[in-house]
């Protein structure tokens, strides 16, 4: 058998990641849009967050055992992968139109539409944070994967969707500044305050898992802890992703600081990629371990040339 | 309607993986998918009081059914008579159900890209047979049914006998009873 127990594989993790950073980005545009005014972010942001959402797609089709087919995630209403699917496609077109209003007017008749330009920034908000979160939930209903099950990881997915979110439009800010330099002013310290929300909330996290819930569970955060993946989180996630980037956020040098959203970025990828294959961890039935493991492994050729 | 059952004689079973063949070649499963494990539970306890038995695992057939809700295209389709299957056509190969059935019931076919599972050869049951892996069991350990009919062999064994269900603390109360 080439795979004893069958799961999401990185590309998942990826699509996540580039959904989340996306969704959190239409968020904070719209939120200063909202709040502060508008073209308060970087008009490159405002294309990169629809952008990064349609990369997300393009891995989530890649993903699945049949890419050709995808258009049929759409049809199940009742499942929470199609709802986020329609949620990133309407993210996906109100982004775009919405960043269009940046371009200068010569070049579109709809700029001076406030409107619509009110309406899209609110369909941002709202699908945005659905976009940001839905991997949370995707997750955290899985009963049978004893890491993902439970309301925790909706929350620090939205976390880690606004901290790559944040780091996304600073380094955005950098390349081609936003009119308006307030927002992208104060964003190296929201995403130091996001940070450090962060590693208290994962810290927390493995230690309920840990210490307060069932055996399965506790095993499957063992491995976050001292297990297999342990390096990975202390040193990937925890150090390079969450505390070293917090530190030179709140160091007032444009350098440091697009180091700091660089490293916030690896850290948003860690997180996936370790969340997800800790999906490997299915509650086990009694004597199903053992059994697995006695299936052959990288046999398949040789047993269908001689026998098949 | 009818609620179709498997009921499994754990006391019975013998462990000789006779279901597991008989399904993997009646329905022609590639070499590295196996719809019916007979796993071992045991030995438990201390010598010489010690304790073993076999479990047969199958697709449960949630009533509650996890899988079917995860199904982004509506390819995982649970009948009225409570037998879930995979509709080959629709399905993408997402593996939402896999990653949703916390019996690892179901697979991932390298070969097509879709996901296969048990569906209780419900071709046979819609003919008025019971699925292979029942009518090979030498030992009578399988016993298939429709639990809504008080006079069926299944609603008898259930009622008169000690039995679990796995898992059942997910709630996804499974269509296979254990005798124990």
């Amino acid at each position: 058998m080439s795979e004893k127990h069958q799961t999401w594989g990185w590309m998942l993790a990826v699509d996540f990641f580039f959904a989340g950073m996306g969704g959190a980005m239409l968020v904070i545009a719209g939120l200063a849009d909202l709040f502060i005014g508008p073209e308060t972010t970087s008009l490159l942001g405002n294309i990169v967050g629809p952008l990064c959402m349609c990369v997300g797609c393009g891995f989530l089709i890649l993903e699945l055992g049949r890419p050709m087919q995808a258009w049929r995630v759409f049809m199940n209403p009742k499942a929470i992968l199609t709802f986020g699917a329609w949620m990133m496609t309407f993210a996906i077109i109100s982004g775009l139109v919405y960043a269009s209003f940046g371009i200068p007017a010569e070049l579109i008749f709809w700029r001076d539409w406030s409107g619509l330009r009110h309406l899209l920034v609110i369909v941002n908000i709202v699908t945005g944070l659905v976009v940001a979160t839905y991997p949370g939930v995707l997750l955290a209903r899985h009963k049978g994967r004893p890491f993902w099950t439970g309301p925790g990881l909706m929350g620090l997915f939205l976390l880690s969707s606004l901290v790559t979110g944040f780091a996304a439009h600073f380094l955005c800010g950098l390349v081609l500044s936003p009119a308006a330099a307030t927002v992208q002013s104060h964003l190296p310290v929201l995403l130091a305050v996001l940070l450090a929300a962060q590693a208290l909330l994962w810290i927390g996290y493995l230690w309920i898992k840990r210490t307060g819930t069932t055996a399965v569970e506790a095993a499957s955060a063992q491995r976050w802890i001292s297990g297999d993946l342990s390096g990975a989180f202390k040193i990937t996630f925890m150090v390079l992703g969450t505390v070293a980037p917090l530190i030179m956020a709140l160091i007032p040098v444009v350098v440091f600081q697009g180091i700091a959203a660089v490293l916030a970025l690896v850290g948003g990828v860690a997180m996936r990629m370790l969340t997800v294959r800790s999906g490997a961890d299915r509650t086990f039935l009694p004597g199903e371990q053992k059994y697995r493991s006695r299936l052959p492994q990288g046999h398949e050729k040789f047993l269908k040339k001689i026998w098949l | 309607m009818a609620r179709y059952v498997i009921v499994m004689d754990t006391r019975r079973c013998i462990g000789c993986h006779s279901c597991t063949v008989a399904c993997k070649v009646h329905n022609e499963l590639p070499t590295d998918m196996v719809y019916n494990p007979v796993v071992q539970d045991g030995p438990h306890g201390i010598y010489p009081n010690l304790h073993s038995r076999f479990l047969p695992l199958i697709c449960m057939h949630c009533n509650n059914s996890p899988c079917v809700d995860a199904c982004p295209t509506g390819a995982s389709v649970q009948r009225e008579d409570g037998i879930v299957y995979v509709e080959d056509k629709k399905c993408v190969g997402c593996l939402s159900c896999v990653m949703a059935c916390p019996y690892g019931a179901r697979y991932h076919n390298h070969e097509t890209g879709a996901v296969n599972k048990c569906n209780f050869c419900m071709d046979r049951v819609d003919q008025g047979m019971v699925p292979h892996c029942v009518a090979t069991c030498h030992q009578k350990a399988r016993i298939f049914g429709d639990l809504d009919d008080e006079n069926s062999e299944v609603y008898k064994l259930i009622k008169e006998n000690q039995y679990i269900q796995l898992l059942p603390e997910l709630n996804t109360e499974p269509a296979v009873y254990y005798l124990i």
